[in-house]
């Protein structure tokens, strides 16, 4: 029998149809991956499977019998669970609070704590995965990593109130992990299909064929098709989901653009802040230079001083020749500056405003005739950069967060590009939680203004996407740059060439 | 798309709903009592209502980008008392002075808020005790009387011999704010930093700018508050305000605006002030008895707030 199973599923939002009547079937003690394009509805679909959307039409079976989840809780009697991306943790708890939390029982009596009964109902948890975390250390003092695995383990509370083997569900759990804590991630996945199962998505196919034991694959809310994780590789899913063949090169390496020795368009100088100390290296006109490093290496706080966003206390930044001061994120814009942040939905985008509105947001006069908004004007801009980026949206008015995520990004990356007038693109983690196609779309559009002599710098997504993109890769450890990799097309490193500085 | 077309209207009607809240409760109070829609009541309704719609249009601004100015009340108590003082002296000018020194002070708090990175809770509670210190010492804690009130009387005519001059003031004031918003990217820049400040930052948003700016102009509308109130009572008192620091605050509210910040706009606020004084004013004239005015108009303000607030665009409600 089926641990779970959903017939027919069918929701609609304003405009789109997230699910169209998707069957999917998850045979107990499993690892299935769910592979599909950045809306093809996955989120959606598993969201459903929490009580977290109520579909419009079709049945979800647990275990061969018809349920109605309507809300978490209901999903959670049934045994179904969701780890959700770290902020669900209430930082300043304990890890033993944050997984008793909601469910306490026999943990809390007339309304008081008893600590030892949560340490162990906390202790239990995080034996099952075997995790070595100490229950009573606060939340915020764990890694990224750590708290993933506090998230698993209250998914598994579940067990004891369903008295089956649970379903967890695993919600694009990678994209903010490193390499070596995926690897964790992975071990705990193979670990739990001993007495679980589980539902494991993610825009890294080869990761999804890894961890996995079949795939399913959806496309615009239907379910298209499923293959044996087993010898399957990446191009064959790719296809699936896609409906056609993708283009070879991924990074579009043959457009890479020569760079020629002149004035660098960056040059940084002996710049130090609070986590990164005497940065100097230059960039030219035209030129992707990859920054690779550990977390705490310090290179999201260098590309964010670049930006006038986290404060420096020495050294110099010039472009085009020009010393500048970036006391603030306005003065950065002016200075024809762009930053795409890895925080999409807390610091890229305004969720509840318009596709236009956020486009424009960082170039209002590209939209405005002297101090006045032009609608027209507008309209046509923001409508010419929608086909462009072929950007799919049911319209320009419509809010942001309506998007999946790939086209969210689209509209921040546009926001940069509106006026024209861009001369430094800093792109923190711009592939984050996007599909293989929109990936490479991103990377032909990098491509395309290296060649208008646009100057990058990227964080990669992984070293691979640091490595297939960059035209020289900067190592950074501890802070500072411990060496710079030359990285032409043609004769690129090993990402293990470079784990080896990273470290 | 069939469902997209179906939504329309529906969405169209939350935008709607604090003018169907005022009809609503404009019909309730005619059938309580069928006298009630008389030129008389109206105009008084009219009258009543103009210092608060500007003391809200000005803090609505606040509110959009996220915070709140708690001084508004304090700060129009104080400038009744400065145009009080300096109306026989500056004559014609006061009006202006008082209006310009409020918005300096609307300003200060703005920049401190921004600057010292105070929540603006607090620095407007803070302002609003000292500024109702200010007002008692430079008041001598009494009233000042005004005897020569020809500079500010132009508020206490009719225009057309039916429409109170003030209000059409206050409907002047919410016109050019919301026409301001409109056609210039103010409306992007002072929501985005309501809905989320780190993200309208790192689009290069002047989000400092921005808010020390509402707040600038919250302040001038509390100043500009204070002159109708003066003319209105040829007097000014360090506490002839006070009073009115809740009805603003549930005027923004009631008309929908998210406290939380983001959603909302001036008009709704103009629909909420009405809301608040028909309210005030037209629970007493319909004879409901004092002790159970408190509980109704509790009550229907929370009704309207239920019915006001655009839930799809405001994703966590406080
Ligand atoms: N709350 C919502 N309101 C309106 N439309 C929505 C909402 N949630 C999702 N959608 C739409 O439904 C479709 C499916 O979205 P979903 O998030 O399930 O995709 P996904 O497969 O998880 O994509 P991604 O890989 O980008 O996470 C998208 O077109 C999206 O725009
Ligand atoms: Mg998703």
């Amino acid at each position: 029998m089926n641990a779970l199973e959903v017939r027919g599923l069918v929701k609609h939002y304003p405009g789109v149809t997230a699910l169209d009547g998707v069957d999917l079937a998850v045979r107990p003690n499993e690892v299935l991956g769910l592979a599909g394009e950045n809306g093809a509805g996955k989120s959606t679909l598993l969201k459903a499977l929490v009580g977290l959307v109520t579909p419009d039409a079709g049945t979800i079976h647990v275990r061969g019998e018809q349920v109605k989840l309507r809300s978490v809780v209901d999903a959670a009697n049934h045994g179904i669970g969701m780890v959700f991306q770290e902020q669900s943790l209430v930082p300043n708890l304990t890890a033993a609070e944050n997984i008793v939390l909601g469910s306490e029982g026999p943990a809390v009596r007339r309304g008081i704590y008893r600590w030892d009964v949560m340490r162990r109902l906390a202790q239990e948890q995080l034996d099952k995965i075997g995790s070595p975390i100490d229950p009573l250390a606060r939340t915020d003092s764990l890694s990224f990593a750590d708290r993933q695995m506090v998230e698993i383990a209250k998914v598994l509370r579940i067990e004891e109130r369903s008295q089956h083997p649970p379903v967890v569900i695993l919600d694009e759990p990678t994209s903010v992990l490193e390499s070596k804590e995926i690897e964790t991630l992975f071990a705990q996945i193979r670990r739990l299909r001993e007495f679980a199962t589980v539902i494991f998505v993610s825009h890294r196919l080869d990761e999804v064929l890894d961890v996995c034991d079949r795939v399913c694959v959806l496309r615009g809310g239907k379910s298209v098709g499923e293959v044996a994780a087993a010898g399957a590789v990446p191009r064959e899913l790719h296809r699936m989901m896609i409906g056609s063949t993708g283009s070879d090169d991924h990074y579009h390496g043959s457009a890479a653009t020569t760079v020629v020795e002149e004035q660098p368009r960056l040059s940084v100088r002996g710049l130090s802040g609070a986590s990164f100390h005497d940065i100097s290296f230059d960039v030219a006109p035209g030129e992707i230079v990859g920054i690779v490093g550990v977390h705490g290496s310090g290179r999201e706080d260098v590309c964010r001083a670049l930006f006038g966003a986290e404060p420096t206390t020495a050294g110099e930044i010039r472009m085009d020749g020009t010393r500048i001061d970036l006391p603030s994120t306005r003065a950065a814009c002016a200075a024809g500056i762009g930053y795409v942040p890895a925080e999409r939905k807390t610091e890229g985008m305004v969720g509840a405003l318009s596709v236009a509105e956020n486009m424009t947001l960082a170039k209002q006069q590209a939209r405005c005739a002297g101090p006045f908004v032009a609608p027209k004007k507008q309209a046509t801009l923001v409508d010419s950069w929608i086909r462009r980026l072929s950007i799919r949206t049911p319209g320009r008015d419509t809010p942001i967060q309506r998007l999946s995520g790939g086209n969210q990004q689209k509209v921040i990356l546009a926001r940069w590009l509106v006026a024209g007038d861009i001369r430094l693109l800093l792109l923190d983690h711009p592939t984050r939680g996007l599909d293989v196609g929109v990936r490479s779309e991103v990377y032909r559009l990098m491509r395309e203004l290296a060649a208008t002599g646009v100057a990058t710098v990227l964080l990669g997504d992984s070293l691979e996407e640091a490595v297939g993109m960059a035209d020289r890769i900067l190592v950074m450890n501890d802070g500072r740059v411990a060496t710079e990799v030359p990285c032409p097309t043609g004769a690129k490193p090993t990402p293990l060439d470079l784990v080896k500085e990273m470290v | 798309m069939s469902t997209a077309v179906a939504m329309k209207p529906a969405q169209r009607l939350t935008g709607f709903m604090p003018l169907i809240a005022l009809a609503a409760l404009v019909a309730a109070l005619t059938i309580a009592d069928p006298d009630f829609l008389t030129q008389r009541s109206l105009i008084a309704v009219a009258r009543t209502a103009a210092p608060l719609i500007v003391l809200a249009a000005g803090a609505t601004l606040v509110v959009l980008c996220g915070g709140i100015d708690l001084s508004i009340a304090a700060l129009a108590s104080l400038s009744t008392v400065f145009l009080a003082l300096w109306l026989p002296n500056l004559g014609g000018l006061a009006t202006p002075a008082v209006i310009a020194v409020a918005a300096a002070i609307g300003a200060v708090q703005g920049v401190a808020h921004v600057l010292l990175r105070i929540p603006s809770f607090i620095v407007t509670l803070g302002g609003m005790a000292i500024l109702s210190a200010v007002a008692l010492v430079v008041s001598g804690a009494g009233t000042v009387r005004v005897v020569d009130d020809s500079p500010v009387h132009w508020l206490d005519l009719y225009l057309g011999g039916y429409v109170p001059m003030s209000a059409a003031t206050a409907l002047i004031v919410v016109a050019v704010i919301a026409v301001v918003l409109r056609v210039t990217p103010l409306r992007s820049w002072i929501s985005a930093t309501g809905y989320s400040e780190s993200a309208a930052r790192l689009a290069g948003t002047p989000v400092d700018l921005v808010k020390i700016g509402a707040f600038c102009v919250s302040g001038a509308c509390a100043g500009l508050a204070a002159v109708m109130l003066v003319s209105r009572q040829f007097s000014g008192g360090p506490t002839m305000a006070d009073n009115l620091l809740l009805p603003a605050v549930a005027a923004i509210v009631v008309g929908g605006t998210a406290i939380t910040g983001g959603h909302g706009s001036v008009w709704r606020s103009l629909a909420g002030a009405l809301v608040v004084t028909l309210l005030r004013v037209g629970l007493p004239i319909v004879g409901v008895p004092s002790a159970y005015e408190q509980i109704l108009y509790g009550a229907i303000i929370v009704v309207a707030v239920a019915l006001t607030l655009d839930r799809s665009k405001v994703s966590i409600v406080k």
